[in-house]
Formats: structure tokens, C-alpha cells, sequence
């Protein structure tokens, strides 16, 4: 257990170093795109955080992760795009909408007693679809025609436009990740983890239930509006069909079953990994491909690696650095790719494919190694909370 | 009110396809608790094919069941055998078949691409043509996919409840190990039920291509309607699926008539609702599988 100053400092120097990159950028001419890559990074960790509040904790499975996120996204497109609101009073109001949604899902999906988990899931995944039908028909939201957003004006104090974009990015997303791990290590996330491990037996030990998985949704859904709304301010024009499809929850669960549901840290970690693969997929001109990757790797990884790789990285945390650094290094001194976000792929890759060696033959080489014996790794369960 | 009769009289036809869309999925969540999303590309997948063949060689596009049902036969069984080797269970079910649904739907639409594709009506006698009964038109896409669905639902009633098979199944779905020490072998029901789930997905996807324009974005807006049926009919329970069908085409077919097209999924997921807060075991549950 890592104490909760070392967690902060951890967290605060994170957002100093992350909150002056766009005049580093600027004063060493790098680049603009490592700004926008580090922006929409932001986006899926900040996305990815807020669906394993709910479905990692609690183990209610949620495909509404795009409803939530394309409430947010409407709310702020109507109010400034229709109404003339400012963009900052329309933001939180978005997150509210959001909310107020999810826990309209809950009331309804939480109260069913028998299948409640799987019926949730199927009334999450109808949810996007509904609401994309009724902004549709309803002129008021869209009618079909979409909203444009370009020139939505946002506070001078922040910066030119594209720093406070960043800015605001980068604030949503650590006040996301940062309650996931309030929450992580909260009585409420104790609560949490029981009623994923056994729902009945953790209500009838005072667990209360309903509560806890309504606080959870209300979670997940109020900072996936949020942020949705913060998303929305690069989207220029907002149509229906690219708010309300399948792409937000499919990632989400991916990255979050990349790296692992039970602890805060996995989603963010899957989201950097995932986002990155799938952007350079992008720009070598593999669109296409793209998704079907997505798909079969999201079976092979529900399949494979069960408990995530960042505990997997924690257990191998010298040869996750080692392997991280040496492999960045190499990328970069040799130049071997053009960019440093692809370096910084290929060093991603690397460490992933030493986190794919299975635990057998993993403890099989550091034994013939001459390094101690591995220990029956009690950390795992640890922090893995209340198991799994 | 003649709209009004008519919309009514579309709606229980139409039952009868989401009916059949259901069956797959119903049967294989409730007797075999995986929960499918791959059978909404399934039915897609079976629809695009016959679309396909039919304009390749031409034929009566109803002939072209002897070719997917069977296809889709052996497709829902490979599909078993992968989840009984995997050890996949029903909350990984989701995870796993929204993988295979992904991975169909983009590669459908890299083969068709988003475009709309309807089989033309020199190929198609069947769309377009209707049944007169007074001033009441039966449309025969519909109409032969709700004789399908009846004859489906009705049978394998008949053999869930009546035939050796379908007592090892309702066995299997009550306890699987017991059932294997009363000499039942679950993966054998289990890969046979998974075969008619594949085949029945197919049969429907027949209709849909007889019936409509098909593109890829069509099997995301099945979602509402299939579950609405699903959960309404009663998981596993085939009759059911077809009450739940034609409720829920009636009720999407009235909305139609009164309020426009687009209202139709907002009706379908308020019925949805509705059935969860008072009838979430269904509504015909005594004769379920599960």
C-alpha cells in the first residue's frame, strides 16, 4: 500500500510537469500534434477512469459509457451552440445532465433483483441507441441536422485557445483519476469490492447496496459528461452518429480490461497504451484494420490476462522500467522512427510483451537467474482489494 | 382507422421477425447462459450473404436459406466449442461476443461498405408485394417471417418440452453437473442448442434481406428491440418470444401510425422498461427453459 502523501505528491507533480508541456512545446518548436496526442490521451484515460468506478469496483457491467459522454457533448453543443450560455457555466451543467441520466438507468436496472447485472448491461447498451432515436426526432436537441461549435469562446485567463483546451483536459482528467482513487481506498470502495465479490452476501452484512452502486453510476456518469463536454469543444460540428456509436464504450472496456479493473492506475495505463497503438494504427493508414484489431484483441485479453497488466507491472516493476527506458533509448538515440510518440510505442510495445510472459516461465527464468525465490505473490491480492 | 388497422396488422407481422431475430439470443442466454452479441451480426452477417449470393447467381432469394441456415448451423456450434475451451461464463460472455461483434460488423463493412444495399426487384419477387385481406395489406416479407417464427417458436415448445433433447436441455439449464451424473453431456446439448440459436439468427437475416435495405449500422439498432423481447418473452422461452414480438411490434407500429417512424425505438425501450420494473421474469415464465 503506497501512503496517500506519497500519492498526492505523485499526482501533483504529474499535473505541474503535465500543465506547462504546451509552452515547452512551443519553446523547444516541437511539434503541435504532441500537445492534441497528449490532449485526446487525457480524453480516454479521463473516460476510462470513470467507467472502472462503476463496472471495475462494483462488477456491474456498463455499455452506457457513450450515452453518458454524448449527454455531456449535447448538453454543452445546445446550450452554447443554441442558447448562447457561456461555455464554462454550460460545462458543469453537462455533468449534471449526465448524471441525472445514469441515475435515471440505475433506479430502473438496480432495483431488478434476479440477472440485475446482466439486465443492467443490456439497458446500458440500449441506452445510447435511444437517446441517438430521440434527438433525432426532437428539434429542440438536434432534429437531425447537427450543431455547429466552432469559435465557442472559453475564458481568456486560460490561454490561447488550444493551451486551455489542453488545460481543461488535463484538469478533468486528474480530478477524475484522482476520485477513482478516493474512491479506491474509501469505505465506499470497500463496499464496492464486496458487492462485486458476493452482492447478497455484502447487503445482508449492511452493505448498502443500492446506494453504493447508484454513488457509483453517478460517479462514472457525472465525469463522463464532463469530460464529453470538454471533448466537445474540438469537434467543430456535432452530428448524432458521431456522438452516439459504439466507439466510446468499446474502448473503454478495452482499455480498462487492458489494464486491469481492479485498481485505479489500470484504466489509465490501458488508455495510454491503447490510444497510442490505435493512433499510430491511424497514421501509418491502417483505418480500416483498426477496429478489427480493437475487437480480437479485446477477446484475446478477456481471455488472457485476467488480472491486467498494470499488476503485472507492479510485480515486475524493475523490468517494466529496464525494458521501458532501454527500449525509448534505443528508439530515440537511433531514430528509428520519426516521431517520438511512435519511440514511445515501440517502448510500450516492448514492455508489454515482457508483461505477456506467463507467471510459470516468468518465475522459472529469475530462479535460474540466481535471484531470490519469488514470493507466492500475496501483493497481488492486495491490490486487487478484496480479491476477485 | 383503417391506418390505424393497417399499422396494427404490420406491427404483428413484424413481431414475428423481431420474434425470430430474439430466438437465438433468448435460447442461448437461457439455456446455456451466454449471453450472444454475436447474433446481432449473425443476422446481419446471414442477410448480407444472401444478399450477395443473390445477385452473384441470380436465383430466388428464399432459396438461399438451404445455404445460410446450414452455414450459421455450424457457425453457432464452432462458436460454442470456443466458449466451452475458453471456459467462458456469463459475464465474460459479454466481454468476449461484444469482441466478435466488433470484429464482424467492421469486417462487413469492409466487404459491403456503408452503403445501403437492397436486392433489386427483379431479383426479389417478395418485397414490395402484398396480401389483400379487405382493405388490409400483409407485406409477404413479413408475413413469411412470422409463419417462420410461429412454426420455429411453436416446435421447439414442442420439443423443450415433450422430446428427449429438450428435457437434457431444460437439465442442463437448471444444473449442468447434475445432469452430466444423469448421463447427459452438457457440451453435446450445449454445442446442438448453439447450432439452432446460429440457424434461427440466420433464417431471420433471410427475411431482413427480402424485407429492407441492408447496411452495417442496422445491427446496433437491433439492440433495443431484441432485448425488449428477450426480457419480456422470458429468457429461453420460444413461445414467449413470440407474445413479446408482437406486443412490442404492436406497440412500435401504433407509434409509427401516430407519432412518425423515429418514434418507434423510443416506444420499444419504454416497453423495455416497463417490463423490467413489473415483469422482469417475463411473462410467460412457467414454460421457460431456465
Amino acid at each position: 500500500m503506497i501512503s496517500r502523501a506519497r500519492v498526492l505528491i505523485g499526482f501533483l507533480a504529474v499535473a505541474v510537469v503535465l500543465f506547462f508541456v504546451p509552452g515547452i512545446q512551443e519553446a523547444l518548436e516541437l511539434p503541435r500534434f504532441y500537445v492534441i496526442f497528449l490532449f485526446t490521451t487525457f480524453f480516454w484515460i479521463a473516460q476510462a477512469s470513470s467507467w472502472n468506478v462503476l463496472t471495475g469496483f462494483s462488477g456491474y457491467f456498463s455499455f452506457g459509457q457513450g450515452a453518458w459522454y454524448g449527454i455531456g457533448v449535447y448538453t454543452v453543443a445546445i446550450l452554447t451552440g443554441k442558447h448562447g450560455w457561456s461555455f464554462m457555466t454550460a460545462l458543469p451543467v453537462a455533468g449534471l445532465a449526465a448524471l441525472l441520466g445514469g441515475l435515471a438507468v440505475g433506479f430502473v436496472a438496480f432495483r431488478v433483483r434476479r440477472l440485475s447485472g446482466e439486465i443492467f448491461a443490456l439497458t446500458t447498451l440500449a441506452i445510447a441507441f435511444v437517446l441517438a432515436s430521440l434527438a433525432r426526432i426532437t428539434t429542440a436537441i438536434d432534429g437531425g441536422t447537427g450543431i455547429f461549435m466552432t469559435g465557442t469562446p472559453i475564458p481568456e485567463w486560460l490561454g490561447e485557445y488550444n493551451t486551455a483546451m489542453y488545460r481543461m483536459m488535463l484538469v478533468a482528467m486528474l480530478l477524475t483519476v484522482f476520485t477513482a482513487y478516493l474512491v479506491h481506498d474509501s469505505r465506499l470502495g470497500w463496499g464496492l469490492f464486496s458487492i462485486r465479490d458476493d452482492e447478497p452476501v455484502a447487503g445482508g452484512l449492511g452493505v448498502p447496496v443500492f446506494r453504493y452502486k447508484m454513488t457509483a453510476l453517478g460517479i462514472n456518469a457525472f465525469f463522463a459528461g464532463l469530460v464529453g463536454g470538454v471533448w466537445s469543444l474540438q469537434l467543430g460540428f456535432v452530428t448524432i452518429d458521431d456522438v452516439f456509436n459504439i466507439r466510446v464504450p468499446l474502448f473503454v472496456i478495452l482499455m480498462s480490461v487492458l489494464g486491469g479493473l481492479t485498481h485505479w492506475m489500470g484504466p489509465v495505463v490501458g488508455a495510454v497504451i491503447i490510444y497510442t497503438f490505435s493512433d499510430r494504427l491511424n497514421s501509418a493508414g491502417l483505418t480500416d484494420v483498426n477496429q478489427m484489431i480493437v475487437g480480437a484483441l479485446l477477446v484475446v485479453l478477456a481471455l488472457a490476462v485476467r488480472e491486467g497488466i498494470y499488476i503485472r507491472m507492479r510485480e515486475r516493476w524493475v523490468t517494466t522500467l529496464v525494458t521501458f527506458g532501454l527500449a525509448m533509448a534505443v528508439s530515440s538515440i537511433f531514430d528509428l522512427a520519426q516521431s517520438l510518440v511512435t519511440d514511445f510505442a515501440f517502448a510500450l510495445l516492448a514492455t508489454i510483451l515482457m508483461m505477456m510472459v506467463p507467471d510459470s516461465v516468468w518465475h522459472r527464468i529469475r530462479r535460474r537467474g540466481g535471484s531470490e525465490p519469488p514470493e507466492a505473490s500475496p501483493k497481488v491480492d492486495q491490490l486487487a482489494g478484496a480479491g476477485s | 382507422m383503417d391506418l390505424l388497422a393497417q399499422g396494427i396488422v404490420t406491427g404483428v407481422l413484424i413481431g414475428g421477425l423481431y420474434a425470430l431475430m430474439s430466438l437465438g439470443v433468448s435460447l442461448s442466454w437461457g439455456a446455456l447462459k451466454i449471453i450472444n452479441l454475436a447474433h446481432f451480426s449473425f443476422i446481419l452477417l446471414s442477410a448480407y450473404l444472401v444478399y450477395q449470393l443473390t445477385i452473384t447467381f441470380g436465383l430466388d432469394p428464399l432459396l438461399m436459406m438451404l445455404v445460410v441456415v446450414p452455414v450459421f448451423f455450424v457457425l453457432g456450434v464452432l462458436i460454442q466449442m470456443f466458449f466451452h475451451w475458453a471456459k467462458v461464463d456469463e459475464f465474460k460472455s459479454l466481454i468476449v461476443t461484444f469482441g466478435i461483434f466488433i470484429i464482424l460488423q467492421s469486417l462487413m463493412q469492409t466487404f459491403w461498405s456503408a452503403d445501403f444495399r437492397r436486392i433489386g426487384s427483379e431479383l426479389n419477387p417478395y418485397e414490395g408485394n402484398s396480401l389483400f385481406i379487405g382493405d388490409i395489406a400483409l407485406q409477404i416479407p413479413s408475413l413469411l417471417a412470422f409463419i417462420a417464427a410461429l412454426g420455429i417458436a411453436v416446435a421447439m415448445s414442442f420439443v423443450l418440452s415433450r422430446t428427449y433433447f429438450g428435457r437434457a436441455v431444460r437439465a442442463v439449464a437448471q444444473d449442468a453437473e447434475m445432469a452430466r451424473a444423469y448421463g447427459v453431456d452438457p457440451n453435446r446439448v450445449a454445442v446442438l442448442l448453439s447450432g439452432l440459436s446460429g440457424a434461427f439468427s440466420a433464417m431471420a437475416g433471410v427475411f431482413i434481406a427480402l424485407g429492407q435495405a441492408i447496411y452495417p449500422g442496422l445491427a446496433v439498432s437491433w439492440f433495443g428491440v431484441v432485448f425488449s423481447v428477450v426480457i419480456l418473452g422470458g429468457l429461453g422461452n420460444t413461445v414467449g418470444a413470440l407474445t413479446a414480438g408482437v406486443i412490442v411490434g404492436v406497440a412500435a407500429g401504433a407509434a409509427a401510425v401516430i407519432w412518425g417512424p423515429l418514434a418507434a425505438p423510443l416506444v420499444t425501450f419504454i416497453i423495455l422498461i416497463a417490463a423490467l420494473l413489473f415483469r422482469p421474469q417475463g411473462l410467460l415464465t412457467s414454460r421457460s427453459v431456465a
